[in-house]
């Protein structure tokens, strides 16, 4: 009886889980919202993630995206300054509001393989805990965001798998969009092939084959 | 004329260490280079334990003047000051020097795991926007560069990426 259960239930995810995928469905447009203005997430991973990332976010009219929320990881002071002085530019030009959610890192370079997965769980019981619960229960914005921008490196796979914890259960959960580095020419990222079947937009700078001469009409950063 | 040779966030051991050989910083010199500030990072090299506490350090060596350093919170003002920066492949410090503009050699870094430094600067070159080199064939690549050959690198254009956005919320 019990296993019947289990099975049933293993059965009803897999298929739910291939219903939410992107992909498995015929991609339906966005309904335009009035008013025309929405709620960005974006992933500030360090280093050259951050930079490009950040590069990103300063090509976004402010009118149209008036809320942004930086997701950093704990004690990362670089990525921290790099969205408080995009931010700054921005308020000198327009009234609109940003906010910085800090997350545990879910792997330290070095860290050992046997706490490796305990960190990574941590991160993600904190990331459910704003992406999920925080919306659910709150009076002010009943979303998390309207998109979530990740590009790098492996960690940011973990906000991946807290948004599909939303679309799993039906709740508001965002659209995300991965854009791989303007590094990775020949191939994909790890991160970007743990995210491509998750993704809803999945974005490379380099085309595959093509002429060299076209190739710089991809770049986005 | 000035250089600035840049290695990034982690270490370079072997390019810190060619840059204070005779043999490099004659090359600068007969090319009109006579002055050389480097960015070391974490690198172990000959004079590393005389920056470690985050020091500047001076040196004349082969009618080069060398200063050389750990790290700066931002690397702009040395970019800016540059007549030719020397750097690590990494793709950020590329797109923040080629659009200055200024000339750039990258060296990408052999010792990087999942090395994918080596592909961005052999694509770049061949569009001609840098130079790509390795430790040992440096100082020949500085005789060799013509700066004035540069492609001018394409300025940034944030109405792509707006545009997806766009598109993905259903404007247009």
């Amino acid at each position: 009886m019990f296993f019947a259960f289990f099975v049933l239930t293993v059965v009803l995810s897999v298929f739910r889980l291939y219903i939410i995928l992107p992909g498995s469905r015929k991609r339906s447009s966005h309904v335009v919202r009035t008013p025309r203005t929405y709620t960005i997430a974006v992933y500030l991973g360090s280093g050259g993630h951050t930079s490009e990332a950040v590069t990103l976010m300063s090509s976004l009219d402010p009118n149209k995206c008036n809320r942004r929320i930086y997701v950093i990881n704990d004690g990362d002071d670089l990525s921290l300054r790099k969205a408080l002085e995009l931010e700054t530019k921005v308020a000198k030009q327009e009234k609109s509001s940003y906010s910085i959610l800090s997350i545990p890192r879910a792997r330290r370079v070095h860290q050992s393989l046997i706490t490796t997965p305990l960190a990574a769980l941590y991160s993600l019981m904190v990331c459910s805990y704003h992406l999920t619960l925080l919306p659910l229960f709150s009076h002010g914005h009943r979303t998390f965001a309207d998109i979530l921008i990740l590009n790098g490196p492996g960690t940011c796979f973990i906000l991946c798998i807290a948004v599909y914890i939303n679309k799993f259960f039906g709740f508001h959960a965002p659209y995300i969009v991965f854009v791989e580095t303007f590094a990775r020419v020949n191939s994909l990222s790890l991160s970007g092939k743990l995210v491509r079947p998750f993704a809803d937009r999945f974005v490379t700078q380099w085309p595959d084959i093509q002429a060299v001469q076209e190739r710089s009409k991809h770049w986005l950063v | 004329m000035h250089v600035f040779l840049t290695i990034g966030s982690t270490r370079f051991d072997s390019l810190i260490a060619s840059a204070f050989t005779e043999l490099f910083l004659s090359s600068l010199r007969k090319k009109g280079y006579s002055t050389l500030v480097i960015q070391c990072g974490n690198s172990a090299f000959e004079f590393s334990g005389d920056i470690q506490n985050g020091e500047t350090q001076t040196l004349s060596r082969a009618g080069v003047e060398i200063e050389f350093w750990k790290f700066k919170p931002s690397l702009q003002e040395d970019y800016e000051k540059a007549d030719l920066v020397i750097s690590h492949a990494g793709s950020g410090t590329i797109l923040d020097v080629l659009r200055m503009p200024k000339p750039m050699i990258v060296v990408p870094n052999p010792t990087l795991l999942d090395n994918h430094q080596e592909e961005l600067a052999s694509t770049l070159e061949e569009m001609g926007h840098l130079k790509a080199a390795t430790v040992e064939n440096l100082p020949n690549v500085i005789n060799e560069y013509d700066p004035s050959n540069i492609v001018p690198f394409p300025p940034f254009d944030g109405s792509r990426f707006a545009r997806i956005i766009d598109e993905v919320m259903g404007f247009i």
